[in-house]
């Protein structure tokens, strides 16, 4: 177990090593990992996994030209080793004459809250018991049910950065999850897998809430039903929307696509770009978020950015690179893969302001349309022009206000910005995910083609 | 590293558990990025670790530490998980019985990527953005992707298995983007090779080969047309028809996924129209995701998964053989020491049938004829989804105009029945990335073959 101290002093010598070698400048980032989790297979546990590491990785230049390295060893011998790696690469790379530097000291935001010592304390026992409540709980909530997948687990983590403009600084966060993933037979094949969690910063996770949701939507698709083809009202589980947003609307939204000539929006700054009840804030800072941290992975400071204000397009999001390419300010979005020492733009947790009815209220004035949990192929749409085309699955059909049956092979296609602009209602609960503070949306005129 | 490894196992065997297995791992991995010409990333890394997995009183317990000198502790602590475990299974987790085997495997790379000098990757990656750049005025972004390791993974287990192994890889990735007016198009193509080394790159997966590759099919894409929603006879070439072995019916053949899955109970039964054939071949030699022995030092082997349209096989790993009383296949995987193995798929193909190529096209009126995919995905129901990045429209007959941002969907169980026809000729395999939970690369293929109407739905305007 390392400590905040020894990670932020560790990085603070691999910036010393570096520029005593000759680097223009350097950063580094550490993060130490320890995991315990459960796997759940066929309503069992099949087995309790520990995952204890630490990862450190170094970006450099040599005038204007960048090396990177990685090392799982937090030692000084293998820190030094590792900025050697960086410099040996920067001298053979090519030079980069948009480079102008890394982040300079600011002020960062507290959050209370990220940080809880249960966590850390967490035991394999404690972690069994909870996901033995799950199975036990999940079993009896709908008969045929199978607990397929799923588990529980606790994490904790520590981040130091440092680099050679003097900012340093650390911090260190802890979660705790349950996952369950649900399945039923069907008279002739099964239903999809419909999988709920809770993810908080604590250890209140609450299981009932999760064995609820699954068993609700396991009854409805054991019972099966029809789609039709047309132009249709669907409402959007923020698992399904999320999905389709990360890989189109929010490709659009990262600087670096902003600046290649890789964004559909990058001249829209300014315009109405989605129906005016729609508003998206990438919000750093959320407080119960697990995304959340008080910098990124280049020691700036997380922020509050709204990419879309009732409907107008305010912020894209930026990491220092970019920011200063553009003559901008980063918005504290960089994040860093660790081992491949790749540094991209990512949202943090992007929370969508909720509207004012509740769910059941929306759906029971649908006559005919669609509830669709989750979508299968987000990954395949074309990020820049914002095309989609992908499978609802689970998909529901609602017929005269009421959800009635799953429905297979139903498709929905579109492009994100039309179907931004026919959002028509926002469910008033959120409904947190990962990196998402969102409520259902229900969208009007989406293009739905049933399987014959 | 066997050394440390053995001692680990050796200090355990009083501890309580009926099988521990170690694999560990040190090599040397890289990854460059190139934006724009641009170098964005250039990681190169020594990286070292131990997976510990114990199986005690019918669970698992697994640990995975990159501290290899403390494996005592890592051994305690994995079989003190699978303690906590154990009292809650309703049935113990067995294995099945394997031959043991102690072997070195080698691989003979003639370039070892890890000597070859960093400025002949950059030049690999500069001769490919400009091979793209110049195809066609309108590519506005290039970014192009390398990965390479060079490495050695090391397997004991406490029944007296123990593999040294070769791990290698080469891969490259590029993404192009193109824009005419307000019209955007985006592709990406991708090869790789886990038996050879840069040589690969070098005369296979060159900078032309590749690159044009990419280039062509985001004009193609700029130059498509919408399309039509609903079902159409579909012609599916081998990128695409490999991705459905894979997505669509690979999946639902893995031993773990099947119980709960479309093809649970149904080993035995018909589940694809006449003359249909499908495997999952772990000795299909030099082809990505094949190697001798799986991550549980098991023997890899060929499953029929679907013989003459019968569901035959199973694809297992030690525990799924035992459960379902099947024979082991050599399917058990892991990524890396971070993971534990779990059963993927290697090689998976539909086998040749008895058509001309051409002859699949005569007779569609209208139709669509895909032959690259961007990405797919499957649920356990058997629905399916591939994105496809190049498509063409089939119009009496003959191959007809391109089309963009396509997307093909199905119940794998119904499509299967749809087979109508399946060409006889040889076909190239493609490499994908597999997601489950952890990433396998694979190498997927098949003859091309077609979906007689209702086989394939087509998403697009309603």
């Amino acid at each position: 177990m390392v400590t905040e101290t020894q990670l932020l002093e560790l990085c603070q010598y691999i910036v010393t090593v570096g520029k005593d070698a000759g680097a223009t400048a350097i950063e580094a980032l550490a993060k130490y990992e320890n995991q315990i989790d459960t796997d759940i297979e066929l309503s069992q546990i099949s087995s309790v996994n520990q995952r204890i590491g630490t990862g450190i990785a170094i970006r450099l230049y040599m005038d204007k030209k960048m090396g990177s390295a990685f090392t799982n060893i937090p030692s000084k011998e293998s820190a030094k080793e590792a900025v050697n790696l960086a410099i040996a690469a920067a001298k053979v790379t090519t030079e980069d004459p948009d480079w102008v530097g890394f982040s300079h000291p600011q002020k960062y935001a507290s959050v209370d809250g990220l940080w809880h010592k249960g966590v850390v304390d967490a035991n394999p026992g404690e972690m069994v018991a909870s996901t033995g409540e799950i199975i036990t709980k999940g079993t009896q909530s709908e008969p045929g049910i199978i607990i397929a997948g799923g588990g529980a687990g606790a994490f904790s983590g520590i981040s130091a950065y440092a680099n050679s403009n003097d900012v340093a600084a650390s911090e260190k966060g802890t979660g705790a999850f349950i996952v369950e993933v649900g399945i039923a037979r069907t008279e002739t094949s099964t239903t999809p897998m419909v999988v709920d969690y809770d993810i908080k910063r604590g250890l209140n996770i609450d299981i009932d809430k999760i064995v609820k949701t699954v068993a609700d939507q396991i009854r409805l698709l054991k019972i099966p039903a029809k789609g039709k083809t047309g132009k249709y009202k669907v409402i959007l589980h923020p698992q399904a929307y999320s999905q389709l947003f990360t890989y189109t609307l929010l490709q659009g939204a990262r600087g670096d696509n902003v600046a290649r000539g890789k964004s559909m929006i990058a001249d829209k700054i300014g315009d109405t770009i989605a129906s005016e009840i729609f508003t998206l804030v990438d919000d750093g800072l959320y407080p119960t978020s697990p995304a959340t941290s008080i910098f990124d992975d280049e020691g700036v400071p997380r922020q509050r950015t709204p990419i879309i204000e009732d409907g107008v397009l305010r912020s894209f999001i930026w990491d220092t690179y970019w920011a200063n390419k553009m003559d901008l300010k980063s918005t504290g979005n960089a994040t860093r893969n660790m081992r491949q020492g790749l540094v991209e733009i990512d949202p943090t947790t992007l929370v969508i302001e909720p509207g004012t009815r509740e769910i059941e209220d929306i759906i029971s004035e649908i006559d005919y349309g669609y509830y669709i949990q989750s979508v299968q192929g987000a990954h395949s749409s074309n990020p820049e022009s914002g095309d989609f085309s992908v499978v609802g699955n689970p998909a529901i059909l609602i017929e005269n206000g009421k959800m009635v049956g799953g429905i297979d092979g139903l498709m929905i296609s579109g492009n994100i910005f039309d179907l931004l602009k026919n959002v028509v209602e926002i469910a008033k609960t959120a409904i947190p995910l990962f990196s998402w503070v969102a409520p259902e949306i229900m969208v009007k005129d989406i293009d739905v083609v049933a399987k014959d | 590293m066997f050394d440390i490894l053995e001692n680990a196992i050796e200090k355990s065997r009083n501890l309580g558990a009926s099988y521990i297995e170690a694999r560990g791992e040190t090599g040397f991995i890289e990854y460059i990025q190139m934006d724009d010409s641009r170098i964005n990333a250039l990681t190169q890394r020594i990286e070292r670790g131990v997976a510990i997995r114990a199986l005690v009183d019918g669970a698992w317990g697994f640990v995975t530490t990159g501290d290899i000198d403390k494996l005592d502790k890592a051994v305690s602590d994995a079989i003190s998980m699978a303690k906590a475990a154990a009292p809650s299974r309703r049935e113990p987790i067995e294995l099945a019985e394997v031959k043991t085997f102690e072997e070195v495997v080698k691989a003979n790379p003639e370039k070892d990527p890890r000597h070859v000098p960093i400025e002949e990757k950059i030049k690999y990656m500069n001769d490919m953005t400009k091979v793209i750049r110049d195809y066609d005025p309108r590519i506005t972004a290039v970014t192009v992707k390398i990965r390479t390791a060079s490495g050695q993974k090391y397997l004991i287990t406490s029944e007296g298995t123990k593999i040294q192994s070769p791990s290698l890889l080469v891969w490259t990735y590029p993404w192009v983007s193109a824009k005419d007016g307000p019209k955007m198009s985006a592709a990406r193509y991708e090869d790789a090779s886990t038996h050879q080394g840069w040589e690969y790159l070098e005369r296979v997966a060159t900078p032309e080969v590749i690159g044009t590759a990419a280039a062509k099919r985001a004009k193609l894409q700029l130059e498509g047309v919408s399309a039509k929603a609903g079902a159409f006879p579909c012609i599916c070439a081998p990128r695409v028809i490999g991705t459905l072995a894979h997505e669509a019916l690979g999946h639902l053949a893995e031993a773990d996924l099947t119980v709960t899955s479309a093809f649970g109970g149904k080993v035995g039964e018909v589940v694809a129209a006449e003359g249909v054939s499908m495997t999952d071949d772990g000795t299909n030699a030099g082809k990505v995701g094949v190697s001798k022995y799986d991550d549980e030092g098991v023997l890899s082997s060929r499953v029929e998964i679907i013989k003459d349209s019968v569901l035959t096989e199973l694809m297992t790993n030690r525990e799924y053989a035992k459960k379902i009383n099947q024979r082991t296949t050599g399917n058990a995987r892991a990524e890396s020491y971070l993971y534990p193995p779990i059963i993927r798929m290697r090689s998976t193909q539909f086998e040749l049938g008895n058509y001309a190529r051409e002859e699949l096209f005569e007779g569609i009126d209208f139709g669509y004829y895909c032959v690259d995919f961007r990405g797919g995905q499957a649920q356990t129901n058997a629905s399916f989804q591939v994105g496809i990045q190049e498509a063409y429209e089939i119009v009496n007959g003959e191959i007809g105009r391109p089309v963009m941002d396509l997307s093909i969907s199905g119940i794998a169980t119904d499509s299967l029945m749809k087979i109508d026809a399946v060409a006889k000729e040889p076909f190239e395999y493609e490499i994908g990335r597999c997601g489950k939970g952890q990433e396998a690369l694979v190498s997927s293929g098949g003859p091309d073959i077609r979906f007689a109407v209702g086989g394939i739905t087509f998403g697009g305007k309603a």
